[in-house]
């Protein structure tokens, strides 16, 4: 029989087997080419017509983060069927193969499961790519028409880069069954002898995994403002390691402790599973740890795009507080202007406020800042209570004033309560609001309140402007007021400075909302992979354990009694990352939160329910898997 | 004495109707507490497959093995693991030790399973350890273990349930002599003082002169039966000597 065909009745004898293998790298063809889809699609195109800088950059990131998912991914599936393989090649051997036919024969095998992984991941990605990018569109909340389009770019770039990823494992995979010996080979499968650990190892790793990853989760409690960043990166790195070190010590130490108490042990189906646990947990520790921490990432990054779209969300609120602005330089009859403008548009509410423009000089902070004016406490008040908006400050004295400030999408800046100079006298700043009570301009300015005596003290100081808000019912029609709001200035320059308008659709935060929906996507992404990961891993300990399994049916063990030693093992292994990702994720959320000055609690629970909820479904799957491996 | 395992007419046959090979014909025999039976016989004489069926592993073509009372040929499968796991132990020839736990671990398994109080299950195991000459080896893992210690673990897991019967599909066969007679002694330390009942398939004349009688088997029929009267030595020698008669192979 000649290698091909050998190799060709082992790849359909062995479907099964190969199964996972193919539906693993199939799952992460899939991914890659649904996400390059995206990028040469037309609705990117529109999209970068928005904002083609942050979108760009974003798109870079993400794809550098999905290429190397799909490097680890494919290396760890590839991985854990080699050495399932290795047990079977090795017979080969006796039948007279050398180790490089061995190897070719494998290659060949590991070739025809990659391209049949390749067809089938493109052609589910063809036809799911259009809904794909309607779901991603519509979190983003983004209408472009999708038209069903095929363009060959994606498919060669996914091939390629799966190609080249997967043929480096193959080669890999190659060279290592070239060098190994039979014995390796034959061995391959098998389980390594369970090895006590010195006792002093143990004690070392459970106190550096239990120091390192508290102290991580102190770095993030401490994460807040500019000042300690340096926080958020040793965070970063101590969970990482932290989780680490908790696998490989904290936890089988805890396990084995357990298999050490036999009052506990021999109650219920623990004598079998949680001496199953013991000895393979020091096999796949390392498996559990890349799997929390990908939880980790993936929650924290999910937090970090949903506490951006809701500053954003924040901030368009802020800034479409009124719909337009006219600024004025002598008092004028606000009703005056509501008249013209309800000829179109019908207004909600209105308010107006007089500013006291400041020359920059005048004024000593901290920061220069071109466009600095004071307000008096009376006038936010009353503008306040005519827009409907909170006032919270009492009355100030002589020497206070309050800074009304902006919403940031992002900001390291601390609250300063640095006192200001404003002309001669010093003002102590006792809070900061950002209320939007001067609307879009307060974006662009910076305000202090001041009491009314000291208003009117410092009036000489500057220039008084009045500013008139109105917001419409319809601020989508807003262009239809906008030529008489223009010719108020046009027609008498005397009294009107100008009219600031305020459009509902901002295109500048369209990358906010793209970036929020890729991460959505991420998330999903990367939790579906962590759940995968744990299903390779039980998939192939299944096979280890058929042996087992008949054994213990032999010697008279009720099959329900297997079945539920088995789904007990299982849930410990899909909860238990599971458990540590949302105990660390509850920090870095927290940190995030911090940082972005949201609270991000609902955020974190949620997460954490969708994925309970996706580990659930993928722990009865497994389970049915491997109880049909080794029971039926 | 009470008769535990009543064998009717026992027949197996392989293959189509018509073309079918008869592994087993009419086998009748019975087996009372407290016995320890060896079934010998060539290669191809049906010793499995008459152990199989006795075990509950496979079903009779005809015939009735009556198990305590019961006729465990005409039980449904979810009734025959339930009479496996209380009345049934076996012993294979490869040990079949889980590697994962320790040989203590590995005795307990059965009852840990079936719900026993681990009190009583820890003083059961000791006994049993120390029937077997274990006690020393409790908390090693089978890979630390001899293939006599393993085998011995094996029995005494077997045996921790109290079976009404213990199956030993050649026992010795992957031990050497003094691993064998070791594990030898201590099955028939737990018949005589254990009280436990026993039938064994073996090919080899030493292990089966440590049972009390030797039912010999060939062509799918019981040939012959030897009882040992007491002496162990001369006991080997007959059936030695029967063996040559019958032209099986000797050893």
């Amino acid at each position: 029989m000649s290698l091909i065909r050998l190799t060709m009745s082992n790849f359909k004898r062995n479907l099964r087997n190969y199964m996972s293998l193919v539906l693993a790298l199939a799952f992460s063809v899939f991914i890659f080419f649904n996400f390059q889809c995206v990028l040469y699609s037309d609705s990117m195109e529109v999209l970068n017509n928005y904002n083609k800088d942050y979108i760009d950059l974003i798109v870079h990131a993400l794809s550098v983060v999905f290429g190397v998912f799909l490097f680890f991914f494919i290396w760890y599936a590839t991985n854990v069927f080699l050495n399932q393989r290795k047990k079977e090649i090795g017979i080969y051997i006796f039948m007279g193969l050398d180790n490089k036919r061995i190897g070719k024969m494998y290659a060949l095998e590991a070739l025809f499961s990659g391209l049949f992984s390749l067809a089938a991941g493109l052609a589910a990605g063809v036809v799911f790519s259009k809904l794909f990018q309607m779901v991603l569109l519509r979190i983003s909340e983004i209408s472009v028409d999708i038209k069903f389009s095929f363009s060959l770019k994606p498919v060669l770039i996914t091939a390629c880069v799966f190609m080249a990823i997967y043929g480096l494992m193959v080669v890999k995979g190659y060279v290592s069954l070239v060098r190994s010996s039979v014995l390796d080979m034959l061995s391959g499968a098998k389980q390594k002898e369970m090895k006590a650990e010195p006792a002093f190892l143990t004690a070392i790793k459970i106190m550096l995994g239990v120091s390192v990853l508290g102290a991580g989760y102190y770095c993030a409690v401490r994460t807040g403002d500019i000042d300690s960043l340096a926080y958020a990166l040793a965070a970063v790195i101590l969970v990482i390691a932290g989780t680490y070190f908790i696998y490989g010590g904290l936890i089988p130490w805890l396990i084995r402790k357990l298999t050490e108490n036999k009052q506990y042990l021999y109650q219920k189906q623990r004598n079998l599973w949680v001496n199953n646990l013991a000895f393979r947990l020091k096999r796949n520790y390392r498996t559990y740890a890349i799997v929390t921490v990908l939880m980790i990432c993936s929650v924290t990054v999910l937090g970090t795009s949903i506490a951006l779209k809701q500053r954003y969300e924040r901030s368009e609120h802020f800034r479409t507080t009124y719909t337009c602005q006219v600024v004025t330089k002598t008092e004028v009859d606000a009703d005056e202007i509501q008249k013209g403008i309800e000829k179109e548009n019908k207004v909600k509410y209105r308010s107006s406020i007089p500013l006291l423009s400041l020359d920059p000089d005048k004024l000593h902070s901290k920061y220069k800042s071109a466009n600095y004016a004071i307000t008096s406490e009376s006038a936010v008040k009353a503008a306040a209570e005519e827009a409907g908006l909170p006032y919270e400050s009492g009355s100030l004295r002589d020497n206070e004033c309050v800074h009304l400030t902006h919403i940031m999408l992002m900001s390291f800046v601390p609250e300063d309560n640095e006192p200001v100079t404003i002309g001669d006298q010093v003002f102590q700043q006792i809070a900061e609001s950002n209320v939007p009570y001067l609307g879009d301009l307060q974006n662009g300015m910076s305000v202090y309140v001041v009491n009314d005596t000291q208003y009117k003290k410092l009036q000489l100081l500057g220039e008084v402007l009045y500013l008139y808000n109105y917001k419409f019912e319809d601020p989508e029609n807003l262009d239809a007021s906008v030529p008489y709001l223009r010719s108020l200035a046009k027609e008498d320059p005397d009294r009107f400075v100008g009219v600031n308008l305020i459009r509902t659709e901002d295109k500048e935060g369209a990358w906010v909302r793209v970036m929020y929906s890729l991460c959505v996507f991420m998330f999903a992404t990367l939790i579906l992979a962590c759940g995968s990961i744990i299903f390779i891993k039980l998939n192939n300990e299944a096979v280890e354990d058929m042996e087992r399994y008949r054994v213990l049916q032999k010697i008279g063990i009720q099959r329900s009694t297997l079945y539920k030693s088995m789904k007990n093992e299982i849930r410990f292994t899909y909860y238990c990352p599971f458990v540590l990702m949302v105990l660390t994720s509850y920090f870095s959320i927290h940190a995030v939160g911090t940082v972005m000055k949201e609270d991000l609690l609902r955020i974190n629970v949620f997460s954490a329910a969708a994925i309970l909820l996706l580990f659930s479904i993928i722990y009865l799957i497994s389970v049915r898997a491997f109880r049909k491996k080794v029971l039926d | 004495m009470k008769k535990i395992v009543e064998i009717k007419n026992l027949t197996k046959t392989y293959g189509r109707k018509g073309y079918e090979s008869v592994v087993l014909k009419d086998v009748t025999m019975d087996i009372y507490e407290h016995d320890f039976i060896a079934i010998m016989g060539p290669s191809g004489a049906g010793k499995s497959t008459l152990l199989n069926l006795l075990s509950t592993l496979d079903k009779p073509s005809r015939g009735q093995i009556i198990l305590d009372g019961e006729d465990v040929t005409r039980v449904g499968n979810r009734q025959l693991s339930v009479i496996r796991r209380d009345k049934i132990g076996f012993i294979f020839q490869e040990y079949n030790l889980l590697d994962n736990m320790t040989l203590q671990d590995n005795i307990a398994l059965p009852l840990s399973l079936n719900g026993k109080k681990s009190r009583e299950i820890l003083e059961k195991v000791d006994k049993m350890a120390d029937m077997f000459g274990l006690s020393a080896h409790l908390n090693k893992y089978p890979y630390q273990l001899s293939g006599g210690q393993k085998q011995r673990g094996a029995s005494a897991r077997a045996l921790i349930t109290e079976p009404r019967i213990l199956f030993a599909d050649e026992p010795t066969g992957a031990l050497d002599s003094r691993s064998s007679r070791d594990l030898l002694l201590s099955l028939k330390a737990a018949n005589e003082k254990g009280k436990a009942t026993i039938l064994m398939v073996t090919h080899d004349a030493y292990t089966a002169s440590y049972a009390k009688q030797v039912y010999f088997l060939s062509d799918g029929q019981i040939q012959c039966r030897l009882n040992n009267k007491e002496d162990r030595k001369l006991f080997y020698d007959e059936i030695l000597k029967l063996l040559a008669s019958m032209g099986g192979e000797r050893e």
